[in-house]
């Protein structure tokens, strides 16, 4: 195996924003020193990282295109929440295995948050360099920028059993979601104890995320369902143009923006009426696998695409007239009664909204029909799940849903943020 | 496959939609009649008043004739209000093209003391109004103005079409109560081989016309819906899929006859609702895909038929749905399109060719087919591929048509 330092790293690559090395800096400047300096780097990571980072507010990230660029891992809310939508997304659900004790969660949340921190900051989990272990880190992402990696941790209802002591620690409102409009799930694509969402604008650097925390969870967690988003469908910060899901439509222009705080406040982060002080600056993670049937709909013709969804395809406009960003007039017949951005509108439903995250996925042919597997993985997040339920309730009459069905679901309560010196699980387990 | 292994796969498709045919207008319907139908309302002596903006041509029905007034009007969207007073010998009124050859719209049976009315959109040009039996018969009206709205209905070709698709949906929906009485009546006597027998006779004539039917709401779940639909529109798992739960998985017919009774009622409502809807050109192009998609989606994995395995002959009756308003069109795109008619022509025959295979007398359930859990997947696979060409190709004929 060849010694990371061979590796050719970009020609002339700078510094990232962060100090510290960076996985960039490592391979591309510290070829005389050799391994030493990246076995050195990262005891350095492991121990002085917190001191590296913003210690209030996770800002909400840049917009992609500076591929250094790194979101700061503490903060009082999880990054990936707020954080202007990454380019990727790679999402793992996981499920505790049995004779995991307490203790043993407890570990690993904090060997987690050591390498979520070191992760997101450009660093390896590990050392890549030692000829007679297993390297600890597994090195796809060596050399490849951090491009604003977030990782978002979630506790699933089922962690709440009596496992783990945690039951008095349940969210009262954090349970398995009730029958819905439109969905035929399928268990091997929904639920799970605990979720990772990691969100990147390089695919690698994302799937690095969560394989490498698994992979430091095996004995104590298993994968149990994994989703890889190549798209984003919507944006959550003003400075980023609407994106499109594979519908062909633009996704999320009336999405709330994470410049929005009153309305963060008031639909996104659990604050004081939460059950539960330790999810107070958290998050309800609601996802579902949206699958497309994404022949059928590219059948359609445009005007029945339109009205379905209720705007128009290339420009986004809603059809009672303007721009993207004009309004929609939902008191003119011009957006159908069933047309699915009058059905999701918060006008449409006392004004409930949420903070939709999602991604374009494929699971690549379904081997029955030879058609694509595809279609949106939906992420939102929001201050109770309740609010995902009345949406989806009123989706019931929606006109796409002749082409789409929910095929995946699960729910998680994801932490607020930390400050540096704390770790995931400690307001859980305190 | 077994029904529960079918129930657990991920591909399922949810039946209610109201997208692609969305512009049907049912009951007092505003849109262009085509030739000999039913269109517009009768009632006691008031006319309907409700035309929105149209133009509005009154015709009294007398024994001299059918005046229209005014007898000059503009072009666009017109309601023909008729009423007959006293006129014993007179009791229709037909709007028709200035040769006389050709009705876009019509009132019938208006015995004295009825009134009706009738509503199109109408490009400019010179009309008969025409009246048989009265002493003079043949009206003009003159239609100036620009022209407006749809076109389709001045093209005799196009015009022939809607009209034989409003028929064939017609007369499929009658078939489809018909032939749902006589399974019911096996139900009510509690002869469950024979209603077995039955049950895919009569799914036959919704699968032709089922996207039609989802243009009414709840209806087509009521009718057609799986157990996965209920939390879809809150309604309960009720129609045809329940009763072949009953006969298949169950072997039994307890709780069917009322079953069957709803059924038989929902699709009686749906018979009156298709007897006065409207179609157009574009529904019946986007019309045919639809069907050509449900046979991609729902029949290609069985999950249409999970407990009877009865897919096959439903299969069939989605392709025949979407060829007959590729014949009703035939004249139409001979002319306007001759190459996507060959390509859509072929495709259907290699649809064709490959149901061939798994085509048994008298079959599976009597229904001329295999029982569908013999079809491999391999061989569903191949007829995916083909029906999803097939519908590619269906999918292009509504441009033509519009």
């Amino acid at each position: 195996m060849s010694a990371p330092e061979t590796t050719p790293g970009p020609p002339g690559s700078a510094p990232g924003p962060q100090p510290g090395p960076s996985r960039r800096r490592l391979l591309t400047g510290a070829g005389a020193a050799g391994a030493g300096v990246v076995a050195g780097g990262l005891a350095g990571y492991f121990g002085r990282g917190a001191a590296d980072q913003a210690t209030t507010t996770a800002g909400t990230g840049g917009v992609a295109g500076d591929s250094d660029q790194t979101v700061p891992f503490y903060g009082q809310h999880q990054a990936g929440i707020a954080t202007a939508a990454q380019d990727r997304l790679a999402f793992g659900s996981l499920t505790v295995v049995d004779g995991t004790s307490r203790a043993d969660l407890r570990d690993l949340l904090r060997q987690w948050t050591q390498a979520a921190a070191a992760m997101t900051r450009g660093a390896l989990v590990g050392q890549v360099t030692e000829p007679d272990a297993p390297p600890v880190d597994t090195g796809e992402a060596i050399g490849s920028p951090v491009s604003r990696l977030t990782i978002t941790l979630g506790y699933g209802p089922a962690l709440f059993d009596r496992r783990f002591g945690l039951s008095g620690r349940k969210p009262a409102e954090l349970a398995q979601l009730p029958p819905l409009p439109n969905e035929n799930l399928d268990p091997a694509s929904s639920g799970g104890d605990l979720c990772l969402q990691a969100c990147s604008d390089d695919p690698l650097v994302a799937f690095h995320a969560v394989r490498n925390l698994a992979r430091l969870g095996i004995g104590a967690v298993e994968h149990n369902w994994m989703e890889l988003g190549f798209g984003k469908t919507s944006s959550t910060a003003t400075a980023q143009a609407t994106p499109r899901n594979l519908l062909g439509f633009k996704d999320g222009t009336r999405n709330i923006k994470a410049e929005q705080a009153q309305l963060m406040d008031d639909y996104v982060w659990a604050g004081a009426e939460s059950d539960q002080s330790w999810l107070r600056g958290g998050s309800y993670l609601v996802a579902r696998k949206i699958r497309m049937f994404i022949e059928n709909w590219d059948r359609d013709y445009l005007q029945d695409q339109e009205n379905v969804i209720g705007r128009s395809k290339v420009a986004g406009a809603p059809l009672s007239g303007g721009t993207e960003f004009t309004a929609p007039d939902f008191a003119t017949a011009a957006i159908p009664a069933r047309a699915h951005i009058r059905l999701a509108s918060h006008e449409h439903n006392g004004g409930t909204r949420i903070l939709r995250r999602g991604y374009s996925y494929t699971d690549g042919i379904d081997p029955a029909a030879g058609t694509l597997l595809g279609g949106l993985f939906f992420i939102a997040y929001m201050k109770s799940p309740r609010q995902f339920i009345k949406l989806q309730q009123s989706l019931a009459a929606d006109a796409l849903n002749e082409y789409t069905q929910h095929v995946g679901s699960a729910v998680f309560a994801c932490p607020p943020g930390l400050r540096p010196g704390q770790h995931w699980g400690d307001g859980l387990f305190a | 496959l077994s029904s529960t292994d079918r129930r657990r796969a991920a591909s399922r498709r949810i039946t209610s939609r109201t997208t692609g045919l969305a512009a049907i207008v049912a009951g007092l319907a505003l849109a262009a009649a085509g030739c000999g139908s039913s269109s517009g309302s009768a009632g006691a002596a008031k006319p309907a008043t409700d035309a929105g903006t149209a133009t509005t041509v009154s015709i009294k029905l007398t024994p001299q004739g059918c005046a229209p007034k005014p007898a000059r009007i503009t072009a666009g969207q017109v309601q023909f209000n008729v009423v007959n007073q006293d006129a014993g010998a007179v009791s229709e009124a037909e709007l028709r093209t200035s040769d006389l050859a050709k009705i876009l719209g019509e009132q019938e049976n208006l015995t004295p003391g009825l009134s009706g009315s009738f509503s199109l959109t109408i490009q400019p040009g010179s009309y008969k109004i025409n009246c048989p039996g009265a002493a003079q018969p043949h009206w003009t009206l003159t239609v100036g103005g620009k022209a407006s709205g749809p076109a389709w209905p001045s093209n005799p070709q196009l015009a022939a079409a809607v009209s034989g698709y409003s028929a064939y949906i017609s007369q499929n929906t009658a078939s489809l109560v018909t032939s749902t009485q006589q399974m019911c009546a096996a139900v009510d006597a509690r002869n469950l081989s024979q209603a077995e027998l039955l049950y895919p006779r009569a799914r036959v004539f919704y699968e032709r016309i089922e996207p039609v039917a989802e243009v009414w709401g709840n209806l087509d779940t009521d009718i057609d819906g799986r157990w996965e639909n209920p939390v879809t529109v809150q309604s309960q798992f009720m129609g045809f899929h329940r009763i072949e739960q009953l006969m298949w998985a169950d072997n039994t017919l307890t709780g069917a006859s009322q079953l069957c009774a709803g059924l038989v009622k929902n699709e009686k409502q749906l018979l009156a609702l298709v007897r006065s809807a409207q179609y157009n050109p574009l529904e019946m192009a986007s019309g045919a895909t639809d069907l050509i998609n449900e046979a991609a989606t729902s029949k290609i994995d069985g999950e249409e038929e999970r407990y009877s395995n009865t897919d096959l002959p439903v299969f069939q009756a989605n392709v025949d749905g979407a060829m007959e308003v590729i014949t009703l069109l035939q004249p139409y795109l001979r002319q306007k399109d001759p190459g996507l008619l060959a390509t859509i022509r072929q495709r259907d025959a290699a649809i064709t060719a490959q149901l061939v295979h798994y085509q048994a007398s008298p079959g599976y359930d009597g229904t001329g087919y295999v029982e569908y859990s013999t079809v491999l997947a391999a061989q569903r696979r191949q007829l995916s591929g083909t029906v999803n060409a097939f519908a590619e190709a269906l999918s292009k004929v509504s441009l033509q048509v519009s």
